[in-house]
């Protein structure tokens, strides 16, 4: 029967307001869950609070063990599923430029709007970072064309391209995450205690 | 002390969590597998091929290529050599060998057009209709009795005798008709001379008013 928009069950103009709730629904939990704290990121990296470590690895597995069980039983269709093209070196590169920003900055783009909202300032500048980094790339777009557009693999997941068996591969992903979880844990007992 | 405590609860909360984790995921790996059928479920193919919406008339289609409607797109699904030999205007040859190529593809799959197929009776447009119905296609119809029956109604219609119902006598006169458009020649439509006979002799008429007429003009 999934999913729901694709297969007509809510109606296509549904779409834009269903996302405006989630997406604020998301905004809500990150912010109270602590998340619009540049502190908070920074720790991930500095090894004195694992929380968005433990969040979206926790949520990435939880999602997809949820919907592995509904296309079992027939309640979504897991095909049908909206799958991200990869443009491996605009990828590749893209990943190492927000990951610097991450560190440096110490939000997610998703995050800073969630300080920006409760007014912190570095969280003004960060966002003022991003404006003038999608200015440069308009400005730039010509010469970063060829890259953008190219190496271009599909709608391709890890399944597809490694011809990995799903079920066993979210078992070895659910175990990697606990053992993560507990060095993560370890980690933190070991590092010096900051507060914020 | 009681932090202690706490994070002891805490401790093994998560444990349990963990566990919980770790069986639902070794469920997925554990659960017994199913093949998966491409495409719609049994029961609906049967509701579909039960269902006789699919056929459409050889008046209909008549109709429309009459009108030139850019609806749809006919397929013979009969060998190439039949095909070459007779086929409906403007149609294409997919053999229902070739019917799940890729090529074939293109015009199946697609939801712009309406795809009609048809054969010599309607027993290989149906299969062929059955498998794309079957791979979930849209929009597929089936020439009601193929190209045997669109001799029979269109092309050369059955003449109505005297004491048959109006109804009778207005679709043999469309059906004649359609099949003069697809060029059937009856001999009481062929025109024949005394009709121009009588046209030339009112043109030399109109000729001689014309000229007095440009002469009151000029006054």
């Amino acid at each position: 029967m999934g999913p729901l928009i694709p297969n007509h069950l809510i109606p296509i103009e549904w779409n834009s307001i269903i996302a405006i709730i989630i997406g604020i629904a998301f905004g809500f939990v990150l912010e109270a869950s602590g998340f619009s704290s540049s502190r908070k990121l920074a720790g991930v990296f500095y090894g004195y609070d694992f929380a968005v470590l433990k969040v979206f690895f926790t949520a990435a597995i939880v999602s997809v063990i949820g919907l592995y069980y509904m296309d079992y039983l027939g309640y979504l269709d897991i095909t049908q599923l909206y799958v991200h093209p990869t443009y491996l070196w605009a990828a590749i590169i893209g990943g190492v430029i927000m990951g610097v920003g991450f560190v440096a900055g110490g939000f997610c783009p998703g995050t800073s709007l969630c300080a920006v909202a409760i007014g912190k300032l570095d969280a003004w500048v960060y966002v003022g970072g991003i404006l003038l980094g999608i200015f440069m790339f308009s400005e730039l777009f010509n010469v970063i064309e060829p890259i953008y557009d190219g190496y271009f693999l599909g709608n391709i997941t890890l399944i597809d391209s490694f011809d990995w068996n799903p079920y066993w591969f979210i078992f070895i992903f659910s175990i990697i995450a606990i053992v993560a979880f507990a060095v993560a844990d370890m980690v933190r007992k070991k590092v010096k205690k900051v507060f914020y | 002390m009681i932090k202690k405590q706490t994070a002891k609860i805490l401790a093994f909360r998560y444990k349990i969590l963990a566990l919980i984790l770790v069986i639902l995921a070794g469920g997925l790996v554990l659960l017994p597998k199913y093949q998966k059928n491409e495409g719609i479920k049994p029961e609906q193919l049967l509701a579909n091929a039960i269902s006789l919406e699919r056929y459409i008339a050889t008046d209909q289609i008549a109709h429309k290529l009459i009108n030139q409607d850019p609806s749809f797109i006919l397929v013979d699904v009969r060998e190439e050599a039949s095909f070459k030999k007779y086929s409906l205007p403007n149609a294409i040859n997919i053999p229902l060998k070739k019917i799940l190529d890729a090529e074939s593809g293109a015009f199946l799959n697609q939801n712009q057009f309406d795809v009609v197929f048809f054969s010599n009776d309607n027993f290989e447009a149906d299969q062929a209709w059955m498998l794309c119905n079957r791979l979930d296609y849209k929009n597929l119809r089936v020439l009601k009795g193929g190209i045997n029956s669109w001799f029979k109604t269109i092309i050369n219609p059955p003449k109505p005798t005297e004491d048959m119902p109006e109804e009778a006598h207005n679709l043999y006169t469309a059906r004649k008709a359609a099949s003069m458009f697809f060029g059937v020649a009856y001999p009481d439509q062929v025109q024949t001379d005394p009709l121009e006979k009588t046209q030339t002799a009112p043109k030399q008429i109109i000729t001689v008013k014309k000229k007095k007429k440009a002469a009151e003009g000029g006054c």
